[in-house]
């Protein structure tokens, strides 16, 4: 048997790791939640989560929501 | 409680059949993103598991989404769960009561399918130029060019170029032939091992495989023999396993 065939290796455990918890699971879809599926958040992730945290905002304070920002 | 954020992270959706006060127990010897406390928003029996979060961890920086990773990570080990995507953020216990009760058969169903069952990731990667490489030469009669018709000027560019492209076209389907071989042999394991997979052919030039898997929480040795098994049949290729994971690539879930 074959043990090692289960990745020991820190930097693609790491990606591995990165691409469920920012590119899967359960999506809350809404006014004031990041959802842009398949996007990549690795890169993306800062934009993403401030204009999340800015369109929350705007809903609160009943100001009309701008677009999430998607672009590099 | 302090409500001063007014925001609320969810980490994991999950319905506690058995053992309730072990998860309490665990939840309070875990700590949220910078430390802060976890607790549970209750529907009926199924709980999300959140905490308070300022807006400044709400950026995707890496120990951030590892901290956050870690939590969903130490709850998989016990229970089954569903992991929210990092950044899920509601503004209430209130609102997210209320999402967890539109939203109950939906995550009901989501959590039978993934009840005691792990993910694993497997990666099979390989040289594609030495595998074309191989395959041409496996190939009987390797591909030839067509021969030209009598007609047709020997040193035509024009033919020259269909030559070239028809040789790469077939020389791609060589490959995906190949690829299917390859996909083929793991299916026959993976239905042994009952499990559910999800298989990317070709995503880039050097992985020729990418697949997520579910299978039942006892069959982890069984799949750790099946991938040395198909390592061996194949050692041109490199089959690289990771896992287990929560379920995140088998959640079927947009919650409204």
């Amino acid at each position: 048997m074959r043990e090692n065939v289960i990745d020991q290796s820190k930097d693609i455990t790491i990606l591995e790791l990165l691409d469920r918890v920012l590119n899967k699971g359960v999506i809350l879809t809404g006014d004031i939640v990041i959802s842009v599926a398949d996007i990549d958040l690795v890169y993306l992730g800062v934009k993403l989560m401030l204009s999340s945290v800015e369109t929350m905002e705007q809903l609160k304070s009943g100001k009309p929501i701008k677009k999430p920002i998607l672009g590099k | 409680m302090s409500y001063y954020f007014a925001m609320l992270l969810i980490y994991t959706l999950s319905a506690v059949k058995k053992y309730p006060e072990k998860f309490e127990t665990l939840l309070s010897g875990l700590n949220g993103i910078s430390g802060a406390s976890l607790y549970v928003v209750k529907c009926k029996e199924i709980s999300a598991v959140v905490s308070d979060i300022k807006k400044a961890d709400l950026i995707a920086s890496r120990s951030i989404v590892l901290e956050y990773a870690e939590v969903i990570d130490n709850l998989a080990k016990l229970f089954t769960l569903l992991p929210m995507r990092f950044g899920s953020v509601m503004e209430s216990i209130d609102a997210i009561a209320d999402m967890l009760e539109r939203n109950y058969c939906e995550i009901q169903l989501n959590l039978l399918k993934v009840e005691d069952k792990l993910e694993f990731g497997l990666k099979v990667f390989c040289d594609s130029e030495k595998l074309k490489e191989e395959l041409l030469t496996k190939t009987k009669d390797g591909i030839k060019s067509p021969a030209n018709p009598a007609h047709e000027i020997e040193n035509s560019v024009f033919r020259e170029y269909v030559n070239k492209k028809l040789k790469e076209h077939r020389l791609e389907e060589l490959v995906l032939v190949y690829v299917d071989s390859v996909i083929a042999e793991i299916n026959s394991y993976l239905s042994f091992l009952n499990a559910d997979s999800k298989i990317k052919k070709l995503p880039s030039a050097s992985v020729m495989i990418d697949a997520v898997l579910l299978l039942p929480k006892g069959r982890k040795n069984d799949l750790i023999q099946a991938a040395g098994d198909l390592q061996n049949q194949y050692p041109g290729l490199s089959f690289v396993m990771t896992g287990p994971w929560p379920p995140y690539s088998f959640v079927e879930i947009a919650i409204k």
